[in-house]
This record gives structure tokens, C-alpha cells and sequence, in this order.
């Protein structure tokens, strides 16, 4: 498999997934290039983290394909679990492990499915932490971090794993206003260091400053994409216009 | 009525004190039976194997626990009393028993019901982000959820046991030779009601008090090393 820059890592194709009988997703097809850094817009309701969490298979497609690094991940035979270590995840509610210390959270995983030695994981955390200003919290708990800090910590809890992308799911949203800065640096750093990159967000500004890529997703499909100038400032589809005529950014 | 009890203690206390073994030792096989039985249940009323729209084993996990849920205790006793010895002739079975396995899958199917709320009340996100990171199914129990749940299970669990220690009073019906049965014996003897009575109550109320103190305590101390 080539490793080159610019190849296709997530391949999606008429993505379909439906909630009862409500069609959140209605045929999304979507290409997510190496290296590339892809934000995803939108009114609430508009699919976009269903979307997030199909490339993950969090939630199963009802119809569809997701192809990860060439693989067809949606066939019942592949083990989504050996994928899954690839792809990391950050979650609106940071979902960090309260029954571990922060340094555990981000051992935890590597060392349990070998892909590190216990002490060569306590050292990657140890870094981990650094990049993120939290390395006097290693032998904390999470339940005495702020939410900014727990958020830090589940970002370096995903990298932890190495993974080839970084999918964000509003990662935000559930934050006081006055960490999101923090929250949003680490994301900005993370995508200088070339990680591709798929963010769910709210934060407009910041999609349009760090994006390559901006997908503006309503009624189960992308009703817009372009880069960020193109969505921006000079969007085509109207319900795009009503949108970023409706947000403050 | 206090000349009485001091009497029939002085008397028969060896009696009592048989009566509490019996209840002691009662108990402690429906905790271990049911705790274990009812892990195994809980497990199978959250298994997520599907045939066609059917989950089977939950259908049989749940229908199991609202049947004994919803029939009185001392019908399932009666029961397992008349049914195990017509299942198994060439046992012998003694009632004691019989009505041990008819205590065990009754508080089985309580425990189950605890486990299963202590598991489902962790946030739905810990098992999305464990399952993001490439655990398995299993992996994500062992490491995430279950030494969470396990906060919540203990402490409901332990007054679980409190209700299953008075509830093997019920196996006195067929003689079981617990501490129900000694006071059913004594006062036969002694022709005194009431006194015995007050006795083996006394002597249920200081196990199920010492018992709730102790999980009380646990709890505490668990409360303190969640940090």
C-alpha cells in the first residue's frame, strides 16, 4: 500500500444510516486525502456527526461503504478492532476513564493490545503530557482535571495509539468558553505536525484558519464543499448562505 | 415475659445457636450461588447475540427474572420442593436441598437485576471511547465498565445479601433447620409463643445490622478511594 501524501485514507461511498425511521444520512459519498485536515459544518440534526461516527463504524451504515487505508471496514469479516487502533477519536463529553489515573488513560490501550511495553508507554505519556501542558497531572485523577484539561487528556489519549487520523467530534461544544482556546491550540498544533484530520465543529473561525477542506452537511448530505475560502466567503448553495449568515464567528 | 425468655435461653440456646449456623451457612451458599448465577444471567440479558430480530438469550434471561420476580418466594420454595425429587428420583434428595436451589435461583435472578443496572448506568460514552481506541467487546468490560460498575454493584448488592439472610426464614416451611424451624421446635416444646419469637428476632436483627454496618463501611471507604 502506498504511503504517499495526497492518497486516499477514508474512502466513503453512499453512505446510508438511518435512526428508526428517520434517514439521517441520505447516500454521502466523500474522499478524506492523507494529511489533509477536513472540517465539517452544519445545523444541528444535519448528519454531520453521524457521518463522524460511521468513518469508525460507532454507529453501523445501514447502507454504503467505508474503505480505511483500501479496506472495505463495513464488511462483517474485517476486524474493526484492528482499524479502530488506527483511527483515533475525541468525543464531545471527552469520555476520559475516571477509574484511572491520566497516565493509565493513556497507557491503558497500547500496552493492552501490544503495541508498547509498559515502560516504553509510560514514556510516550510522559511526552504526551508535555505537549499538552499536563505533565504535572500524570498520577492525577481525571476527576480533578477541568473540562479543558480532560479534553487535552483525551487527545493525547487517542495519539497514544499512533493512530493514521484524527476524527473530532465537537470537540468543544461541552467546553466553558474559556478553555475552548486551550482545547483548540492542542487541535492546531496536532494538525501542523501533519496529521489528517476530521473535525466536527461549531467554531467557524477556527475551521476556516486550520482546514484544507470545509464540508457544510444538511439534511443527511454535503450540500457544500470547497476550501475554506470558497464556503466562506463566497458560498453557492443557499442553505449554506442562511447557515453562516445565522452563526457568529 | 423476660423470666420466660432468660429460661427458654439457659434451656435451649445450643438450639439457637444450630438455628443461626443453619442460617448463617443458608446464606452464605444463596450469596455465592446467586451472585455467581445471577453474573451469568445479567450477562445473558445483555448479550447482543441476534437472530433475525430476536435477541434469544435475552428473551430467556429476562423472562426468567420476571417470572421469579413476579410470583411469591414461597410458591418458587414449594415448588423446587416437589418439583426436584419427581426430576431426579434416584437422588434421594433431602427437602433442605430442594429448597437451597429454589433460594439460590430466586435471589440469582435479584442479583442479576442489580448487575445489570450497575453495568447499564455507566455512560454509554466510556464504552464509545474504549471501543474508538480498538478494544474489543470483552477488553472494554474487563477494563472500563466493569471496574466502574463495580462501585455502583457492591453497595446494592450488599443489601441484596441483608434481604437474602431474612429471607431463608421461608425455608422453616419444610423444616430446613434454620433459626425459623428452632423457634418453630422450641415453642413447641415450651408451649410459649411469643418469647421465642423475640429471641430468633433478636438474633436475625443483630447479623442483618452488622451486616448493613459492614457495607455501609465498604461503601465509605470505596466513596473515599474513587478519588
Amino acid at each position: 500500500m502506498s504511503v504517499e501524501k495526497n492518497d486516499i485514507l477514508i474512502k466513503v461511498v453512499d453512505l446510508q444510516k438511518n435512526f428508526g425511521e428517520l434517514k439521517v444520512l441520505k447516500g454521502v459519498s466523500e474522499d478524506i486525502r492523507r494529511g489533509e485536515v477536513v472540517s465539517i459544518i452544519g445545523p444541528s440534526g444535519g448528519g454531520k456527526s453521524t457521518f463522524l461516527r460511521c468513518l469508525n463504524l460507532l454507529e453501523t451504515p445501514d447502507g454504503g461503504k467505508v474503505y480505511f487505508e483500501g479496506t472495505d471496514i463495513t464488511d462483517k469479516s474485517v476486524d474493526i478492532n484492528l482499524h479502530r487502533q488506527k483511527m483515533g477519536m475525541v468525543f464531545q463529553h471527552f469520555n476520559v476513564f475516571p477509574n484511572m489515573t491520566v497516565g493509565e488513560n493513556i497507557t491503558m490501550a497500547p500496552v493492552l493490545l501490544g503495541k508498547k511495553t509498559k515502560a516504553e508507554a509510560q514514556k510516550m505519556a510522559e511526552e504526551l503530557l508535555q505537549r499538552v501542558g499536563l505533565s504535572d497531572k500524570i498520577n492525577e485523577y481525571p476527576q480533578k482535571l477541568s473540562g479543558g484539561q480532560k479534553q487535552r487528556l483525551a487527545i493525547v489519549r487517542a495519539l497514544a495509539m499512533e493512530p493514521d487520523v484524527m476524527l473530532f467530534d465537537e470537540p468543544t461544544s461541552a467546553l466553558d468558553p474559556e478553555m475552548v482556546g486551550e482545547v483548540l491550540q492542542v487541535i492546531k498544533e496536532l494538525v501542523k505536525t501533519g496529521m489528517t484530520t476530521v473535525i466536527v465543529t461549531h467554531e467557524m473561525g477556527f475551521a476556516k484558519e486550520i482546514s484544507d477542506r470545509v464540508l457544510f452537511m444538511d439534511g443527511g448530505i454535503i450540500a457544500e464543499e470547497g476550501t475554506p475560502e470558497e464556503v466562506f466567503e463566497n458560498p453557492q448553495n443557499p442553505r449554506t448562505k442562511e447557515f453562516l449568515s445565522k452563526v457568529l464567528y | 415475659m423476660i423470666d420466660n425468655i432468660v429460661r427458654v435461653l439457659e434451656k435451649y440456646w445450643p438450639l439457637f445457636l444450630e438455628g443461626l449456623g443453619m442460617t448463617l451457612l443458608l446464606s452464605a451458599i444463596i450469596v455465592l450461588c446467586g451472585t455467581i448465577l445471577g453474573f451469568l444471567i445479567a450477562l445473558l440479558r445483555m448479550s447482543r447475540l441476534k437472530i433475525f430480530h430476536i435477541k434469544p438469550l435475552n428473551v430467556v434471561a429476562a423472562i426468567y427474572v420476571e417470572v421469579i420476580r413476579g410470583t411469591p418466594m414461597l410458591l418458587q420454595l414449594y415448588f423446587f420442593y416437589f418439583l426436584l425429587p419427581e426430576m431426579l428420583p434416584f437422588m434421594d434428595l433431602p427437602p433442605t436441598i430442594c429448597v437451597t436451589v429454589a433460594l439460590c435461583l430466586n435471589s440469582a435472578a435479584y442479583v442479576s437485576e442489580v448487575i445489570r443496572a450497575g453495568i447499564q448506568g455507566i455512560d454509554k460514552g466510556q464504552t464509545e471511547a474504549a471501543r474508538s481506541l480498538g478494544l474489543n467487546q470483552r477488553q472494554t468490560m474487563m477494563k472500563v465498565v466493569l471496574p466502574q460498575a463495580i462501585k455502583n454493584i457492591l453497595p446494592a448488592l450488599g443489601n441484596e445479601f441483608v434481604m437474602m439472610i431474612k429471607d431463608t426464614s421461608l425455608a422453616s416451611t419444610f423444616f430446613a433447620g434454620e433459626l425459623m424451624t428452632v423457634y418453630k421446635t422450641v415453642s413447641g416444646i415450651v408451649y410459649l409463643p411469643i418469647e421465642p419469637l423475640i429471641i430468633v428476632g433478636v438474633v436475625y436483627l443483630v447479623v442483618t445490622f452488622t451486616l448493613s454496618k459492614l457495607v455501609q463501611l465498604f461503601e465509605r471507604r470505596m466513596a473515599a478511594s474513587a478519588a
